[in-house]
């Protein structure tokens, strides 16, 4: 090793060429778990404000410069509910039609699929969910939790406190536009009492 | 050159301020270089996996690009990160799966004043989709109002297969408007309601449409 080499490596801060990678590595954890709630545009807070709380709205369709998000495509239809649990159950109801492409998910806003379905060719899919808080303590409050009985198929409790519940329902052409619309109208989504 | 007997107390003082000067200096040097290396490879990495993507989060195929783990609630940090920087609503990557392409299939970036034509096969999938972006993913306005095709409104050759021309001008068959967009994005959706939930999709080879450049201008 020549001799100017073994000096300049004597001479190097070997604490702070150790430390660099660690720094480094923690520097990389801590702006990748940061980046979500740095930026200031995520789907959930663009849609917020232009929603209704607990309440079913359909999308109008998707033109270039009403975009409501970006690489949202325009060859679906959408109905979009933003639940907000945090004061009693809410309950969501929609019927996916046994046509393809169909989907229905219930999105947090971190963007988590928390519950999602999608049609199935040769049977309609009726589904029905009950969005509860997280708290264990609001877990016992819907009907179903208190054993009283009903005639009809339970609703699949969730628990989620705040999000979007889309029901997407594809384009299938201009001759299906008022079908897919009315299915869209027919999903509901309402604050339900205890 | 001075004598030590002509060495005065200022010369003392002084020469010690400069020794210690210097190695002030010196020690300011490695700060300087620590903390650029530990941002330049510490905020450098996580950009990089944020917006790029390695094989642990993303699947590739030729220009294709899919965060395996979109809208999962077991998703990890880089592709909600991802998603929450392209402020997009990801249907769960158990069911829908959605590619994007910047690129055409030899490498070179997508853009609108050049033609492309997008040959593929019908996938598996219950139902698909292609629609084409600017690099923004806003929609590019065209006077016939077409952005997208999906499996209901593209016309198949008899044998399965698809071609879509992408191009400024109006071209027969399945013609995708391009305007004077710029930079281009390709989505490519596919919706597998037969996919078993809980699982993560897996790294085999789709069927995935061809983009080739026709020309520029």
């Amino acid at each position: 090793m020549p001799i100017d080499l073994r000096e300049r490596l004597k001479k190097a801060n070997w604490q702070l060429i150790i430390a660099a990678p660690i720094a480094a590595g923690i520097l990389h954890i801590c702006a990748t778990l940061a980046a979500p709630y740095l930026t200031a545009a995520s789907a959930f807070s663009r849609l917020a404000p232009g929603l209704p709380v607990n309440k079913m709205e359909v999308l109008r369709d998707i033109t270039p410069g009403a975009e409501p998000l970006p690489f949202l495509s325009p060859h679906a239809r959408y109905a979009m509910c933003r639940f907000d649990s945090s004061a009693g159950p809410v309950s969501v109801s929609a019927t996916l039609p046994p046509d393809p492409g169909w989907m229905l998910a219930v999105i947090s806003p971190q963007g988590d699929n928390v519950y999602a379905a999608a049609s199935t060719p040769g049977r309609e899919i009726p589904i029905r969910l009950v969005l509860v808080p997280s708290e264990n303590d609001f877990l016992g409050v819907t009907p179903e939790a208190r054993g009283i009985a009903r005639n009809e198929q339970p609703p699949v409790p969730i628990a989620a406190t705040r999000g979007i519940v889309l029901v997407r329902g594809p384009d299938e052409g201009i001759a299906y536009k008022g079908k897919v619309e009315r299915q869209l109208r027919q999903a509901a989504c309402s604050w339900r009492p205890f | 050159m001075l004598s030590h007997s002509a060495l005065t107390p200022i010369h003392v003082v002084l020469h010690r301020t400069q020794k210690r000067l210097s190695m002030f200096l010196a020690l300011l040097g490695d700060w300087a270089a620590f903390i650029g290396v530990v941002l330049i490879l510490g905020l450098g990495t996580s950009w990089y996996m944020i917006d790029i993507g390695t094989p642990l989060t993303t699947l590739r195929q030729g220009p294709w690009v899919s965060w395996t783990s979109a809208g999962r609630p077991d998703a990890d940090p880089y592709t909600r990160a991802h998603f929450a920087r392209l402020g997009t609503l990801q249907l769960s990557a158990e069911m829908t799966l959605t590619y994007v392409a910047f690129t055409d299939s030899e490498g070179r970036r997508l853009y609108s004043s050049c033609d492309y034509s997008v040959v593929g096969r019908e996938p598996a999938a219950s139902w698909w989709s292609l629609t084409v972006f600017d690099d923004r993913g806003e929609l590019i306005a065209n006077p016939a109002q077409r952005y997208a095709f999906t499996s209901q409104t593209i016309a198949l050759h008899p044998d399965g297969s698809f071609l879509v021309a992408l191009a400024r001008d109006a071209r027969p068959g399945n013609w995708l408007p391009t305007g004077g967009a710029g930079h281009l994005a390709l989505v490519f959706t596919t919706v597998d309601p037969n996919t078993p939930l809980l699982t993560k999709p897996t790294k085999e080879h789709k069927p995935l449409p061809e983009i080739k450049r026709i020309q520029c201008r």
